[in-house]
């Protein structure tokens, strides 16, 4: 680590970057952890396409502890710079410090990794053929970029390149959108025999979905929320507006101004969550607020980031009547109708 | 405190600041709901802008060779060029001009607040007054600019009326056209007994050495009109090869900034002569009868070379990024040093030398990129901040 890395990195992204350098995920968490979610779902290993999960969903109720912990020192004398060295402190001692305070916060949440059960339910039901490379899913290293550590992204790149072509990848279907920029633009940037093709959950469905019928169990006002890095860094706009229109039940809202390219960030960007927690609630809040005004009762969105923030600026607004779901949640319900 | 500690206090006290979020919640739908219309109304607008990124992709490669060319012509038309390699240089220079103990009347400039022009003047026992109302009010409040076009964003009418009581000794009430119409009358009489009248530029034409001055005031045209000298300190990126090159600037400038149509555009080549007795040409008709030009290095050149950070070059000074910044919402210029949000992270880092800062202001940014969505000239203000990131974590 460089004297500059020290001074100028924010604590939160150096802890962040180690387990993903150390690790292979974000959270640090063992990586028996990781496939849980796919238990009893048979998906191959080997296989040309695979459905690439990503760290977010994986871990989503450790994150929403770890992230509840770092915004309640935060907020107070502490400060989270502080709370975040003693969390890489004790992590050198082997104590995985977002583990404990999951257990001892949460039961082990149900609804973990939903929208992933439902993303595969409803590739199936596509008539899609597909694996999982479980324990084996390589991380995609977004945030090492994000943060600035270059090399070892460029070195997380190659590695997370060769695990794939192990398995005799050539076409990724992946969920989440900081993975799939990573994959499909940031990696391909570090290894030039790149040539796995890679595409979003959402334009697969949009592809295969053709004539089926889809129809919400009951009729509701829906309104989408963009994440940054699907919207404005890969173009991904009206593919999901396409499939939420096609759902029967559902009617779509916009909110003004703030859609599409245009569309608020949730205020969890780039690793912004951890360097800046408290602030990042009140963006978070902000941007709810903004898509409650529009009368809907469900925000639909596509990112576990922006999930987590989402209930967190519903929870602010003191708003209980509005629900937060990812696509495939909606989609997965709306073709078992 | 280290430094990175008081700057996340300073953020986190702007953004628990209510007068703050109103402020900038209402500037913004203003902002939007006004940016629309006069796309709406000028739609060519949008064309014109890509032209104008070409026009500064090219030009920000030449800027040395066109400061030349632009002196040339300066000194052609009887003003005098000066080209800076550094702050500290403009500075000499216009110290060299100004002397000490002058009344000087002075325009709003980003590159004059980049330099810390008015200060560096007052301690050398000038009277400085800034003359645009904003500027004005945060001079007078001690404060700094929050924002590059309206830099008391962040001041509501009451605050601005409790300043001008102090300073007129009357009790003035919070109506916001008396407000105006007292900084009109302390101001006035100060254009005619200065002894120098400042300003910046938005674009020059290097064909015809013909600074443009983009406002809606009317205290640019009084402060390079009125007093015997005018001195003119510009960054090197502002410079174009010809004047239909800045006209085309200077237009999507002015509409990205949300102006449809603004009031007042000069253009000024040199200083004020007239012919009008015997044909015998004679300079200091009406206007200044001196006219400095001082286009800054300071950093530029050397940032062109950078094939990502150069688009900071690119930026017209607009401030529509800002109102698209979602940080900025909460915290106004307060993400910033000399220059604000995003794009104002490279200039700290960068150009104004202050690392620690730059380094902050890299992780405020959300890389969110609606910034880039706006800006006329497509800046991708992620790609930069995150290059600047490398710079910091990599050290290379």
């Amino acid at each position: 680590m460089s004297k500059k890395t020290k001074d100028f990195v924010p604590q939160g992204l150096v802890y962040i970057a180690d387990n993903i350098i150390s690790k292979k995920n974000i959270l640090g968490a063992p990586i028996e952890k990781k496939a849980k979610w796919a238990k009893g779902i048979d998906l191959p290993k080997t296989k040309e396409t695979i459905f690439f999960a990503g760290c977010g969903y994986q871990y989503s109720s450790s994150l929403e502890s770890m992230m509840s912990l770092i915004r309640k020192t935060d907020k107070s004398i502490i400060g989270s710079d502080f709370a975040m060295s003693v969390v890489s402190f004790q992590k050198k001692l082997g104590i995985n410090t977002a583990e404990i305070y999951r257990k001892i916060s949460t039961k082990e949440n149900e609804a973990e990794a939903r929208p992933l059960k439902d993303a595969v339910k409803v590739l199936k039901l596509l008539g899609l053929e597909f694996g999982y490379l479980a324990e084996d899913e390589p991380c995609c290293g977004g945030l090492l970029y994000y943060s600035g550590l270059r090399k070892d992204f460029a070195q997380n790149a190659q590695e997370t390149y060769k695990i794939l072509k192990s398995f005799g990848v050539n076409r990724i279907i992946s969920i989440v959108p900081s993975c799939t920029y990573a994959l499909r633009t940031l990696i391909p940037s570090c290894v030039q025999e790149y040539d796995i093709e890679v595409k979003h959950f959402s334009q697969v469905v949009l592809e295969n979905i053709k004539s089926k019928t889809m129809r919400f169990p009951d009729e509701v006002k829906v309104v989408y929320h963009d994440p940054c890095q699907l919207g404005r860094y890969l173009g991904i706009i009206d593919e999901p507006r396409k499939i939420l229109k096609a759902i029967k039940g559902i009617e779509l809202v916009e909110p003004e101004w703030t859609a599409g390219e245009w569309a608020t960030c949730c205020g969890g960007g780039g690793g912004f969550e951890v360097v800046f927690p408290e602030l990042s609630e009140m963006l978070a809040k902000n941007r709810a607020e903004e898509l409650v005004k529009t009368g809907a009762k469900i925000i639909v969105t596509q990112c576990p980031g922006c999930i987590m923030q989402l209930k967190d600026g519903l929870k602010a607004l003191k708003v209980d009547n509005v629900e937060v779901f990812d696509l495939a949640e909606v989609i997965a319900k709306a073709m078992e109708a | 405190m280290s430094s990175t500690t008081e700057y996340k206090k300073e953020i986190m006290d702007a953004a628990h600041n209510e007068r703050i979020k109103l402020a900038l919640s209402r500037a913004i739908a203003s902002y939007r709901s006004n940016a629309n219309t006069a796309l709406k109304k000028f739609p060519h607008t949008i064309k014109l802008a890509d032209e104008v990124l070409e026009i500064k992709k090219k030009a920000v490669g030449e800027m040395e060779k066109l400061a030349q060319q632009a002196s040339e012509v300066i000194q052609e038309n009887k003003g005098k060029a000066y080209i800076a390699k550094t702050a500290k240089d403009a500075l000499n220079i216009i110290d060299g001009i100004v002397g000490k103990g002058k009344l000087i009347v002075k325009g709003k400039s980003m590159t004059a607040e980049e330099i810390g022009l008015r200060e560096h003047l007052e301690e050398h026992g000038n009277e400085v007054y800034e003359t645009d109302l904003g500027e004005f009010i945060i001079q007078k409040l001690g404060s700094r600019p929050m924002h590059i076009l309206s830099p008391a964003i962040h001041v509501p009418k009451e605050d601005v009326a409790k300043l001008f009581s102090k300073i007129t000794g009357k009790e003035l009430k919070p109506d916001i056209e008396n407000l105006v119409a007292t900084a009109r009358a302390l101001l006035r009489e100060k254009y005619f007994k200065a002894d120098i009248g400042m300003s910046g530029a938005n674009v020059v034409s290097s064909d015809t050495g013909t600074m443009f001055i983009i406002e809606n005031e009317g205290n640019i045209r009084l402060a390079t009109g009125a007093p015997p000298v005018h001195i003119a300190l510009i960054g090197m990126e502002k410079l174009v090869p010809t004047l239909s090159d800045a006209f085309k600037v200077a237009e999507v400038t002015w509409r990205y900034a949300n102006y449809t149509v603004p009031s007042y555009v000069s253009m000024v080549s040199g200083p004020s002569k007239t012919g009008d007795i015997e044909k015998v040409t004679t300079y200091g008709a009406h206007g200044p009868k001196e006219v400095h030009v001082i286009f800054m290095d300071e950093g530029r050149t050397e940032l062109a070379k950078h094939p990502i950070l150069r688009q900071a070059l690119y930026c017209l000074r607009c401030g529509g990024c800002l109102y698209e910044c979602p940080v900025f919402a909460f915290t106004a210029g307060h993400f910033g040093d000399k220059y604000f949000s995003g794009i104002g992270a490279v200039w700290a880092y960068l150009l104004s030398h202050n690392e620690e800062k730059g380094a902050a202001m890299a992780y405020t940014c959300l890389t969110c990129g609606r910034c880039k969505i706006r800006c006329p000239m497509k800046i991708d203000v992620p790609e930069m901040i995150v290059e600047i990131r490398k710079l910091i974590a990599d050290g290379d």
